[in-house]
């Protein structure tokens, strides 16, 4: 009988991905709904028991460590084989696979080896009542609707981005069980060899820890004039934010987006300047401490869900905007 | 060498409708476009095949309406193009897709290399590559920006979360291909020309020799229970009038929080 809700714990080359606490402190709270057990799978080199234990420390009850040489690098088909062969020997009831691109590569091989569903990108999860299913909310296509999806096989599995779920508290008394995972040279036989990682030598735009988030769409009406947030970025100290239409229309590079597709913020200060507030957009906005959105429109979705909603033209508030704050910069420098 | 590309119809934004009964698109409903990030994987495909002499093989599964877009691909430098249509077909999700993928890489294969796009913009899963590539058991690697040929092989370069990663794969093999990693071509008029006339060969359920529990709506695990509009009722403040009025009092506001 398939039991316990099972996570990808993600072996970053150099250590576990910090997504994987965000995944166990969801995991935790469905399998306390379930009365079940949190379970990692953990695919790592050898000598990583330390990071094991933080697993446990972190939520999981079990953790499967597969360990070989090979798993030092990302092999997408001997990962998916391996996992394929522990799902089959220890058939979770869930799975949940972090949206990274480790996970994004391996999730869906999983899927095809098994035959099972995959729910991309979920935003919230639901028990169903009746017959434990899990309910995976994620943004549907369409403009500003959300979907119920099931899987009717089992694990259910589904993927989640980084910064959706918060990270799981740690407890020092945690106590669980490690299982070593037996993997052979066969097991890790891969038609890949990775001959050099070359890591970034600028960090992409890391909008998830900003503490202020000035974002626009597609109502600042052309390239030019979106640039302006960048000034006013720079006056509070924030990072530029934007919506998918205004990446793909080339306003800004796509490190920049908000939403499913992109990146999750949850700052203190969030500003909407000709943002209409679609569903795909809001669910990257977790936690804003003040909401304000500026638009023509007061009945746009974002102008309902903001805090402050500022009827107005962004041609003429956003320049007055930052003229403004600029005066009061240099009058705090006076002073 | 003989390679295959996937390319997706999907609507042009804004013209879709969702089927209110089950959910799923209603794609005949919408104007189609070719999934912008596939014209990469279109592309690397024939640059690859200029180097190397391969037979670029383009296949798409859709409704009818989408032979168009096929007509194109020919024209962006497909040798072959196949239409993978059949109304048993509707209703797919990610699994019931790459399974009518799958049967196609083996009926007009062999193939060496399959090439997909990073992540269509309609459903967004980016699953359809790495699941074609499980049920072909085939590696597979996403997001590769860069490839060349060497010895029993290819060398790639690829995106990952950290920065990039140089490996050499093994063939038979699909690859993901990432977005702007290359410059499509423009159609040529004359290959658009060529196919003028032409009808778009399909290939059915039947000439796939698909299993009829796996396609569709039918062979989709995933069912979609319900779609809602979230609501929103703030208790929020409304600043409207003059912008030099509701600047200031925005200005205040924020003051106020202590955030500026
Ligand atoms: C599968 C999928 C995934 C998606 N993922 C994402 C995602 O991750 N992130 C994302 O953002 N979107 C995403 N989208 C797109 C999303 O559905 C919306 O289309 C998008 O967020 C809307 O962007 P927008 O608000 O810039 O543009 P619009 O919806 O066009 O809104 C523009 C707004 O500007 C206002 N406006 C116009 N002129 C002015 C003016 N002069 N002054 C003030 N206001 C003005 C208008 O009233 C309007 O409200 C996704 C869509 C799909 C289908």
């Amino acid at each position: 009988m398939a039991e316990g809700v099972a996570i990808f714990a993600e072996w970053a080359g150099d250590g576990l991905h910090p997504v994987s606490f965000e995944l166990l402190s969801e995991a935790r709270r469905l399998a306390d709904e379930l009365e079940s057990k949190v379970k990692a799978f953990f695919p790592a080199p050898p000598g990583q028991e330390s990071q094991a234990e933080a697993l446990i420390r972190h939520g999981a009850d079990e953790v499967l460590y597969a360990s070989h040489p090979a798993f030092e690098n990302f092999l997408d088909d001997a990962a998916s084989r391996l996992l394929v062969k522990m799902i089959r020997e220890d058939t979770p009831e869930i799975f949940l696979f972090p949206a990274t691109a480790r996970g994004q590569a391996l999730a869906p091989r999983v899927a095809g080896y098994l035959r099972l569903g995959l729910t991309a990108h979920c935003i919230a999860f639901e028990i169903g009542k009746e017959d434990r299913t899990l309910i995976q909310i994620r943004p549907s296509f369409g403009e500003n609707v959300m979907a119920k999806i099931i899987s009717l096989t089992k694990p259910q599995m589904a993927t989640v981005r980084p910064g959706v779920f918060p990270k799981a508290k740690e407890d020092p008394a945690r106590r669980g069980e490690i299982k070593k995972f037996p993997v052979s040279d066969e097991d890790a036989r891969s038609a890949l060899k990775v001959l050099e990682r070359r890591p970034k030598a600028a960090p992409k735009v890391d909008l998830s820890r900003a503490k202020v988030v000035v974002a626009g769409g597609r109502g600042l009406g052309t390239k030019e004039f979106f640039a302006k947030l960048f000034e006013l970025a720079e006056l509070l100290e924030g990072a530029v934010g934007a919506t998918r239409p205004v990446c793909h229309l080339g306003w800004i590079s796509e490190d920049h987006m908000i939403g499913v597709s992109g990146q999750t913020v949850s700052p203190r200060l969030y500003f909407g300047f000709g943002i209409s507030g679609a569903v795909h957009h809001l669910v990257g906005i977790r936690n804003p401490g003040l909401m304000v959105a500026v638009n023509t429109d007061p009945e746009a979705p974002l102008m309902k869900k903001a805090d402050v909603a500022v009827v107005g033209d962004v041609r003429e508030v956003l320049p007055l905007l930052i003229r403004r704050l600029k005066e009061l910069k240099g009058e705090s420098h006076e002073a | 060498m003989r390679f295959m590309v996937c390319l997706k119809p999907v609507p042009e934004p804004g013209t879709v409708r969702v089927d209110p009964e089950t959910h799923t698109l209603k794609r005949e409903s919408a104007t189609l476009i070719l999934n912008p990030a596939d014209r990469y994987a279109l592309e690397a495909a024939v640059e690859l095949k200029e180097k190397t002499g391969a037979e670029v093989v383009a296949v798409m599964m859709g409704p009818p309406n989408a032979a168009p877009l096929l007509k194109e691909a020919y024209a962006c430098g497909a040798d072959e193009v196949y239409l993978l249509s059949d109304r048993a077909f509707a209703g797919a999700d990610t699994l019931a897709t790459s399974y009518v993928l799958s049967l196609a890489a083996q009926k007009l294969g062999a193939f060496d290399l399959i090439f997909c796009g990073k992540v269509s913009i309609d459903g967004e899963t980016a699953q359809v590559g790495p699941e074609l590539a499980a049920w072909l058991d085939w590696p597979s690697v996403i997001w590769v920006k860069e490839l060349s040929p060497v010895e029993g092989g290819f060398e790639v370069v690829r995106v990952t979360d950290e920065g990039e990663e140089r490996l050499v794969a093994k063939t038979p093999i699909l690859f993901t291909i990432e977005p702007e990693s290359n410059d499509p071509r423009p159609p040529s008029v004359k290959r658009l020309l060529e196919m003028l006339e032409k009808d778009v060969p399909t290939l059915t359920a039947e000439d796939l020799g698909a299993d009829p529990a796996r396609l569709g709506l039918e062979g989709s695990p995933t069912r979609v229970l319900d779609v809602f509009t979230p609501t929103y009722e703030g208790k929020k403040e409304l600043l409207e009038g003059a912008a030099e009025e509701v600047v200031e009092k925005l200005v205040s506001i924020l003051k106020e929080r202590g955030l500026i």
